[in-house]
């Protein structure tokens, strides 16, 4: 039984960490705009699509993992610059709505673009097949992925917090006021801020093309964990959706050990459980 | 202005209003049959809409779109692969459009939630789909099921398994937690204790799952032989993305019903080499109508056509060939004639069993090849083995048909 615990465990941290990439990038907007992104799961879908395109146009994985983070990124400024910033104008359900018919734009699009058919890509020779941990397997690929998500996650956060373009961002999402009286462009920050959640859901959808395929609807499922992820870690707290992104991975891998069918249902009883007892979230100040 | 209805004005809309529910009934007779084709072209089974839609309109299209000298229209309507919504849709069709025929769902669930309304409308369903309770505990005189029955299938592609590589005895089955799966589960129970098979574990997982490494986990971990898949649509090509990640190649991953035609494209080759799935249709059947058929289709639509759209097309054939051979277009006459009669349909010599209203038919089981095996685009698998057994009688639970 301890192989077991301990197998899905290391399952659930490598698929939490996926799960985290795509929350942080719905965070990073979240703290900028105060509004969710609810086009978040368009623009994974996004990512995925262009990523198969690069791989089929004969590019290495790694520039198609590029390409997803771009377009993405480009698709979030337009987002952020021809529909978001006039709506804002009108008030916060205003924006809402525009980021609801956003994603489904985008989905459309996906759809006459690549069609109805999904579409699969395996992964580099050298990322495919398993690495044997003597009590579990961990497929080579999935590993790849944790500790990449990882690495962008850590390095999203030296650039936030020990950077001064970091220090420009961060005021202008606490103190947007304030920031303008210094003298710095808020609205400049916002966008290129948008174009990095952006393209973290891009290069979110990049990554798991080698495990979920590339399907017009595939960010309505992730965009739901990802909501939970970001209620769990706290709505005010940019780094508590990683640790709930793990958190969540490793409950649902863990249920599945006891009670498979309800392994995706925990995760939504468990955002309850949270909301009811510490409506900030496990890490929000608010 | 203020208007103050007159009682002229309110007799007659209360006379329109009661001669609403007759309209439809109206429209039947003044000349045109009405099919619906109830079909999801959004959500899991998405995929599927479009290609129904074009089977039914291709097997209308060559029979003239005329029956009997009574003109056949179709409407297509989006179940959105939901119960609730297709039970709307099918109520809306009946009542606005006049339809009194109509192929669906694509999926069991919704299939069997529209069958309440066949029955309650007295509506011809001809579904599709891997839920025995069509022509077991909620059978219907109103509805017939064009799908093989689950353990046809079941039995056809375990015993090509048993048949081919006996070496491999035991299963580890990962089943979709709703009617379609517990269905296939309860007769890759009955079957494999029948051939000699040992079940060593079943993950049930919750329909429209994305993320099945949890699962796979365990499958990797009890060493099975073989992976059996009772479930489908987007689900099953998840699971197989997923399960291709952890290159358990000792493990043969089998679909009773898993994967059709239609969604091998979906599936990259070094994932689908060598899977063993159990097919309803596969276009190489070999049958007249099949080889007229699989000729039209890659004619009008320059590809081969899958499971979605020989049902379709089969289904419309078969209710066109039953009004003929009841002489008439009304409802009672056509399941009569249905009931009794035998054809050469496009998966070969077909008939219907009156006590159940399961269609009689071979269900195919094919093998996927490796790319470099391939003829053509769409040359995924070859048929490798058929059968159809039919569900033993002592297991059906359809009591009685009822009277018309």
């Amino acid at each position: 039984m301890l192989w077991l615990v301990s197998a899905q465990l290391v399952n659930g941290i490598a698929i939490g960490m996926i799960y985290a990439l795509m929350s942080f990038g719905l965070s990073i907007i979240k703290g900028l705009l105060n509004i969710p992104n609810f086009a978040h799961g368009a623009l994974y879908a996004l990512g995925a699509y262009i990523c198969y395109s690069a791989v089929s146009m004969g590019l290495p994985f790694a520039l198609g993992l590029l390409a997803a983070f771009a377009g993405a990124a480009l698709a979030g400024w337009a987002l952020q610059r021809f529909a978001i910033q006039p709506a804002s104008k009108s008030g916060y359900l205003a924006q809402l709505v525009t980021l609801f018919g956003a994603a489904l734009v985008i989905e459309q699009m996906l759809l006459i673009g690549w069609g109805t058919i999904g579409l699969s890509y395996s992964p580099p020779p050298l990322l495919r097949g398993a690495v044997n941990l003597g009590f579990t397997v961990v497929p080579k690929y999935i590993a790849f992925a944790s500790v990449f998500s990882a690495l962008v996650i850590v390095s999203v956060w030296l650039l936030i917090e020990r950077t001064k373009f970091g220090a420009y961002l961060r005021a202008g999402i606490e103190r947007p006021d304030t920031t303008r009286a210094l003298g710095i462009n808020v609205d400049l920050l916002l966008g290129v801020g948008m174009m990095m959640g952006a393209g973290l859901a891009g290069l979110a959808g990049g990554l798991a093309l080698p495990l979920v395929g590339a399907t017009s609807t595939m960010g309505g499922d992730m965009l739901g964990i990802a909501f939970v992820v970001l209620v769990i870690g706290g709505l005010g707290s940019l780094y508590g959706s990683v640790a709930a992104g793990v958190l969540v991975g490793v409950v649902q891998s863990l249920t599945a050990i006891a009670a498979p069918a309800a392994s995706t249902a925990i995760i939504y009883a468990a955002m309850i459980g949270i909301l009811l007892f510490r409506p900030q979230g496990l890490f929000g100040e608010r | 202005m203020q208007m103050t209805p007159t009682r002229r004005a309110f007799l007659s809309y209360a006379a329109a209003l009661g001669a609403a529910p007759i309209l439809p009934a109206v429209a039947q007779k003044t000349g045109t049959v009405t099919m619906g084709v109830i079909t999801p072209t959004t959500g899991t089974f998405a995929y599927a809409g479009d290609l129904v839609a074009r089977g039914a309109a291709l097997a209308l299209e060559m029979h003239g779109s005329n029956v009997l000298g009574t003109n056949v229209r179709l409407l297509t309507r989006d179940d959105e692969g939901k119960p609730a919504s297709g039970v709307r849709r099918v109520q809306e069709a009946a009542t606005s459009d006049g339809m009194r025929y109509f192929i669906g769902a694509y999926s069991s669930a919704v299939g069997l939630a529209e069958s309440e309304v066949a029955q309650r409308e007295k509506l011809l369903q001809f579904a599709a789909g891997g839920s025995e309770d069509f022509t077991g505990t909620r059978c219907g005189r109103y509805t017939f099921q064009w799908s093989a029955h689950p353990y046809t299938a079941i039995r056809a592609t375990l015993e090509y398994v048993r048949k081919s590589f006996p070496q491999k005895k035991t299963i580890y089955t990962l089943t979709a937690d709703y009617v379609f799966g517990h269905a296939l589960l309860k007769y890759t129970r009955i079957v494999a204790a029948e051939l000699g098979f040992e079940l060593v574990g079943n993950d049930n997982h919750p329909f429209g799952e994305r993320q099945y490494t949890q699962y796979l986990t365990k499958v990797v971990a009890a060493k099975p032989d073989i992976l059996l898949l009772n479930t489908a649509g987007a689900d099953a090509v998840t699971a197989i993305r997923q399960f291709a990640n952890f290159g358990a190649d000792n493990i043969s991953v089998v679909g009773p019903w898993t994967l059709e035609v239609d969604q091998l494209a979906e599936l990259a080759p070094e994932m689908r080499t060598g899977l063993i799935l159990g097919q309803n249709y596969y276009p190489d059947v070999d049958t007249p109508a099949n080889k007229e058929f699989v000729a039209a289709y890659n004619k009008k639509f320059a590809a081969l056509p899958g499971y979605s759209s020989a049902y379709a097309y089969d289904a419309i054939r078969t209710l066109l060939l039953a009004m003929e051979n009841a002489n008439s277009v009304e409802v009672p006459a056509v399941i009569k004639a249905l009931e009794r009669m035998s054809w050469d349909g496009v998966l070969g010599r077909m008939s219907i069993d009156p006590n159940t209203h399961q269609l009689v038919r071979p269900y195919f089981v094919a093998r996927c090849k490796p790319a470099s095996a391939m003829r053509h685009t769409a040359d995924f698998a070859e048929i490798v083995a058929t059968g159809n057994a039919p569900q033993p009688s002592q297991l059906n639970e359809c009591k009685q048909m009822p009277e018309l």
